[in-house]
């Protein structure tokens, strides 16, 4: 199973677009510990029916929670202890996908030469790797606009996607 | 501890305040303490979400300095109108995903 690391900003997305148990039954979910703290402390846990659902998740084993050997590592962008613990986890694990929403996580992904995932990619990726249908797709990506705050060009490109995907499936039947 | 200071007012602005307060039997002293602590948090949340729209915070120091819990980040933005500081150049650069 293939495994990626996971800040907040991602957790609390595909939490909220319902993928959250589907992304962990594909992928080994790894998060550090300021992650947890940050998502389902216990507070949060009697707040957010989606930070008990990830507490669960955590609980059962289906999120690993692994601490960083070098939290203190300076990055020359500033981020808050779980962006920098979860970039880290993935530099340490040996460049792991990282999986965040947040802009300048991603600009430090970036500049570390580390690879992201942003969650509309991963339901288009999701659908692409058959794991889930169309119709669930196009409702993620569409929840990821109206709740996730996503920009309607960057939605308008996913469900783009999600269209070309199926069509492209339809012709690859028709040819054979 | 309330401590003293002095602030150089607007004659007009001053004079809009006092006639107000004296309207709704405002203390004057009172309700302008209501209004620096109501205007600098509303100041305060609209210049740290324009940091993090510019991709200058993140959205964990935006919550860490203004007391937000991350679940309730979305509907603060929602609130504002805003989006979320990821680009479309992310997108296009996001990963696929490796099985």
């Amino acid at each position: 199973m293939s495994q990626m690391v996971a800040d907040s900003s991602s957790l609390i997305l595909l939490a909220r677009c319902n993928l959250v148990e589907r992304v962990c039954d594909l992928f080994e979910v790894i998060v550090p510990p300021a992650v947890t703290s940050e998502v389902a402390s216990q507070r949060l846990v009697r707040e957010y029916s989606d930070a008990s659902l990830i507490s669960d998740l955590i609980s059962k084993g289906a999120i690993r929670t692994q601490s960083v050997a070098r939290a203190g590592f300076p990055l020359s962008i500033s981020l808050d202890q779980g962006e920098k613990e979860a970039l880290l986890l993935a530099i340490e694990l040996g460049k792991l996908q990282l999986a965040t929403d947040d802009g300048k996580a991603i600009k430090a992904a970036r500049f570390l030469g580390v690879p992201f995932a942003i969650t509309p990619k991963i339901v288009v990726e999701l659908h692409r790797l058959q794991r889930i249908s169309f119709k669930m797709a196009t409702e993620s990506s569409e929840m990821l606009g109206r709740i996730g705050r996503y920009s309607p060009e960057i939605i308008g490109d996913a469900l783009l996607s999600l269209v070309e995907q199926k069509n492209g499936k339809a012709d690859n039947r028709k040819d054979t | 501890m309330a401590k003293p200071t002095t602030v150089r007012i607007p004659d007009e602005l001053l004079n809009e305040i006092d006639q107000f307060a004296q309207e709704l039997e405002l203390d004057r002293s009172a309700y302008l303490i209501q209004v620096l602590q109501k205007g600098f948090s509303v100041d305060k949340q609209e210049r740290l979400l324009l940091k993090y729209v510019r991709g200058e915070l993140s959205q964990m120091e935006v919550c860490r300095k203004l007391n937000w819990t991350p679940w309730e980040f979305l509907s603060r933005l929602k609130e504002k109108n805003l989006y979320l500081n990821v680009t479309l150049e992310d997108w296009q650069d996001s990963a696929q995903l490796v099985q």
